[in-house]
């Protein structure tokens, strides 16, 4: 048990170091060096180019500069911010806390929403419907759904305030925006899941000792369901981190989305970095998360 | 002929009277409006730019610029024809050599965190600049022929220059010389970044900043120095005032539309529809100080080393269409390198060129460019008539992604230009600024005096020259005018820089006049822009109507 426990935690550490290697790598191999983008537009001379190099150090060797931020990370510390001229793990702390708010919001709507919408439309046309409208919620961009959510909810009807993060209100708009396209995706898969269950033969053993079609689906077949939507966790974590960039953007959320699209576009590279090592760290959380939701779901997993 | 009945005219006449009588800022009749001045209340505003940093002495961001003056001052401000006006400061004295600027200092003035104001805070505020890495762009630009600050009494400063530079007044008066608190300096953790931590003179503290949602002002109770330039004097009339951070421009004209902010700035031409159709919303607009918006032709790469194919390209454009087809007649056309608003606008340059493509194809065909390739565009020894562009993508506003397209298909059609628009990172950006490989280069600046900007992009020695022009007599024609203290000497030196640049050289295609707009609800009384830099201004003025 401690062996298994050790061997996924130095795994973790790998993906870490290797997801925070290959940004450094793409990072260094990007057009224009960091003193360009200290710069920005601004002005621009010999002198000006030789103060930020010395301010920041950029005048090491890069695989020194890489090693010393290896050194530093693993003591915690993540360097300064060249935009914001702030500690980085400061930064990303005070943002950190409404982007995982929002995920979990979405993430609970979508789940739920496609566990329901699967469940309840078995019948033919209904079925239909739901596909269709399942279909339009997976390809509508974020973006749009967000500006019409606003525009109705909280424009027109004034149920919801838009902007920022005050509470449960404003997170509703958002949390739905994001967890749509979630429902709609998980709620296909699971009613694929579910067909194939109830064609099982053991759906027409418990068929036949007098249940009722609910209790099969429910019980039963759910439960088979659920494997291919576990698999699904990592695209999920995926799309939350995505799709957060650009709801933060429209309803003007805190949160890590802005601050890595303002990182990623003037070139910060001590924040893209911790971004990146942080999604890694994320994933490698969840992933390990849906191995052990596997064995809670599939018994038979347990034995081998 | 019918005679005209006295009801008739009694009603013509009340209705003119009671028009007349109502404010200026009030609507349609019968349309609440904010009234008299009041004290109190909270005002929500919704803002397009977070701000990078809130240290004022970093300040890059000219929209930035109405968050800075509600909690920082400088020690002058400027009226509305680009003079000045005392501030922090109650008048100073130039050497007749230039060299030495004395400042007079408000004696009654002390920032939010109790420290006194005074000609040592000054000299603080400056030497800040002197120390390696705070602001290596502000040292090396506006402060370069800065010799050293003495104090000589408390309320009596002196700046002295290793030469003349009548620029150092307008540093004075722009956010990068405002006054922090000597305290602050020493001992805010983020000093570059600014916020809570950093105490100012002005009319209202900043007390809370959420990233990527709010900043949050309340009003400073002691705050008794306004300039001459303001419309009232003691402390501002809002109790507090938040600025919500909405990127989106839909975002933000419905949050206003539905009450949930009061006001908004930043509202692009597509959405001033939906602002003028409704009575209970006001806009308004200002045109910025400093260049306009213009494409720079790169005389240093060839097709533009020839003044022939920088004529024609730039007759190519019928820049009045391609901004009415952009901005939906909102845009201001720019017909020179300095803004229309600057003193130093030259009007003669009006109508002396552009939008003749008959003209622009006369030319390229006497430079040579006479074949056609398969595409339609010009060629020349096997060569398309091509000229790149390189847009930043973090720096790009007012939809100038779009107007490029737009001016691309123009030259195309009108003259058989390859016009190349790349967007891109601002690292691939300054890549391709640095390499040369690039031959239209455009550009805004929001100076307030727009003679800092005519040195910055035109001089040979400017850090923003990124179109190879080197002449002497353009760099004694920008010397002269940065270094006279007199307006008229100043205007004619930079009438001569505008002669050179657009009639002689055909350097510069001036597209339009950067402007912002301002949405409100009715009920909110006294925004508006602040005078000569035409950005919306601070909160200081601005009450809420019951």
């Amino acid at each position: 048990m401690i062996k298994a426990v050790a061997r996924r935690v130095a795994a973790g550490v790998v993906v870490l170091w290797a997801a925070a290697t290959a940004a450094y790598l793409a990072l260094l191999a990007a057009p224009g060096d960091i003193v360009d983008a200290i710069i920005g537009d601004g002005a621009d001379t010999p002198q000006i180019r030789a103060q930020i190099i010395a301010e920041w150090n950029l005048d090491r060797p890069a695989i020194v500069q890489y090693l010393d931020y290896l050194l530093r990370a693993a003591r915690g510390d993540l360097g300064r911010s060249y935009l914001l001229q702030r500690p980085v793990g400061e930064v990303i702390g005070e943002q950190i806390l409404p982007t995982v708010q929002l995920a979990l919001a979405a993430a609970v709507i979508g789940v739920v929403l496609a566990l329901v919408l699967a469940v309840t439309t078995r019948h033919r046309w209904v079925r239909r419907v739901s596909s269709t409208a399942e279909l339009m919620l997976v390809s509508t961009p974020p973006f749009l759904s967000g500006i019409v959510l606003l525009s109705v909810f909280s424009f027109r009807l004034g149920w919801f305030p838009v902007a920022g993060d005050q509470g449960w209100a404003a997170l509703a708009l958002p949390a739905v925006t994001l967890g749509l396209p979630i429902a709609g995706v998980l709620s296909q898969v699971l009613r694929d899941g579910l067909d194939r269950a109830l064609d099982e033969p053991f759906a027409v053993t418990a068929r036949s000792r007098g249940l009722t079609e609910r209790a099969v689906l429910i019980r039963h077949a759910l439960r088979h369901a659920l494997i291919p939507a576990v698999t699904l966790l990592g695209w999920l974590t995926g799309v939350l981190i995505g799709g957060a960039v650009i709801i933060e953007q429209v309803f003007g959320r805190p949160g890590l989305g802005q601050v890595t699209l303002q990182a990623v576009g003037n070139g910060d590279m001590p924040v893209v970095l911790a971004v990146v090592v942080l999604a890694a760290a994320a994933f490698v959380v969840i992933n390990t998360l849906a191995d052990l939701a596997y064995l809670l779901i599939d018994p038979r997993l347990r034995r081998s | 002929m019918r005679r005209i009945r006295p009801a008739v005219v009694i009603t013509v006449l009340a209705l003119a009277l009671t028009s007349a009588c109502s404010p200026a800022s009030s609507g349609a009749a019968g349309v609440p409006d904010a009234g008299q001045p009041v004290s109190g209340g909270s005002l929500t505003w919704a803002v397009e730019t977070e701000p990078i940093t809130f240290n004022p002495h970093q300040y890059a961001q000219a929209k930035a610029r109405l968050l800075v003056w509600n909690t920082f001052e400088a020690l002058l401000t400027h009226d509305g024809q680009g003079g000045y006006v005392p501030w922090l400061a109650t008048g100073y004295d130039v050497s007749s050599d230039g060299k030495t600027y004395t400042f007079k200092l408000r004696t009654d003035v002390t920032f939010s965190d109790g420290e006194k104001f005074d000609a040592a805070a000054v000299k603080a505020n400056i030497d800040q600049f002197l120390v390696e890495g705070y602001n290596p762009g502000v040292l090396a630009v506006q402060l370069r022929y800065l010799d050293k600050v003495e104090v000589v009494d408390p309320a009596t400063v002196a700046f002295h220059l290793k030469q003349p530079d009548v620029l150092l007044l307008d540093f004075l008066s722009t956010p990068q010389g405002a006054q922090i608190s000597p305290k602050s300096l020493k001992e805010a953790k983020n000093l570059k970044a600014g916020g809570p931590e950093l105490a100012g003179t002005g009319p209202f503290v900043l007390d809370r900043y959420t990233a990527g949602q709010e900043v949050h002002f309340v009003r400073n109770p002691r705050y008794n120095w306004a300039p001459s330039t303001a419309k009232h004097q003691g402390p501002a009339y809002l109790d507090d005032i938040t600025y919500r951070f909405l990127k989106e421009s839909s975002v933000r004209v419905g949050a206003l539309t539905s009450g949930q902010v009061q006001i908004v700035e930043g509202v692009p031409a597509t959405d001033e529809a939906l602002i003028t159709a409704n009575p209970q919303l006001t806009l308004s607009r200002g045109l910025n100080s400093g260049s306009a918006y213009s494409y720079y032709l790169n005389s240093a790469n060839a097709p533009f080393d020839d003044l022939r194919v920088r004529q024609a390209f730039r007759e190519a454009v019928d820049v009045d269409a391609v901004l009415d087809g952009v901005y939906r007649g909102t845009a201001t056309r720019a017909w020179s390198v300095i803004g229309p608003t600057s003193p130093f606008y030259d009007k003669s340059l009006e109508k002396t060129y552009g939008g003749d493509a008959a003209e622009a194809n006369r030319l390229l065909d006497e430079a040579g460019w006479t074949a056609r390739d398969a595409e339609g565009f010009r060629v020349k020894d096997g060569r398309r008539l091509t000229v790149r562009l390189v847009q930043s993508a973090p720096f790009v506003r007012d939809r100038r992604d779009v107007l490029a397209q737009a001016v691309q298909a123009a030259v195309k059609q009108s003259a058989g230009i390859d016009l190349n628009v790349a967007l891109v990172d601002q690292g691939t950006a300054t890549q391709a600024l640095a390499d040369g490989a690039y031959e239209v280069f455009d550009n805004s600046r929001a100076d307030t005096d727009a003679g800092a900007a005519l040195g910055l992009l035109l001089h040979s020695g400017g850090a923003i020259n990124r179109i190879g022009v080197k002449d002497p007599a353009l760099d004694t024609a920008i010397e002269q005018g940065q270094a006279s203290g007199d307006q008229a000497k100043r205007t004619e030196a930079y009438r001569q820089v505008q002669k050179f640049v657009i009639t002689d050289q055909a350097l510069v295609l001036p597209l339009y006049a950067p402007a912002d707009q301002l949405a409100a609800s009715v009920k909110v009384g006294g925004a508006g822009f602040e005078p000569t830099a035409g950005v919306p201004g601070s909160a200081y003025d601005i009450w809420l109507g019951k």
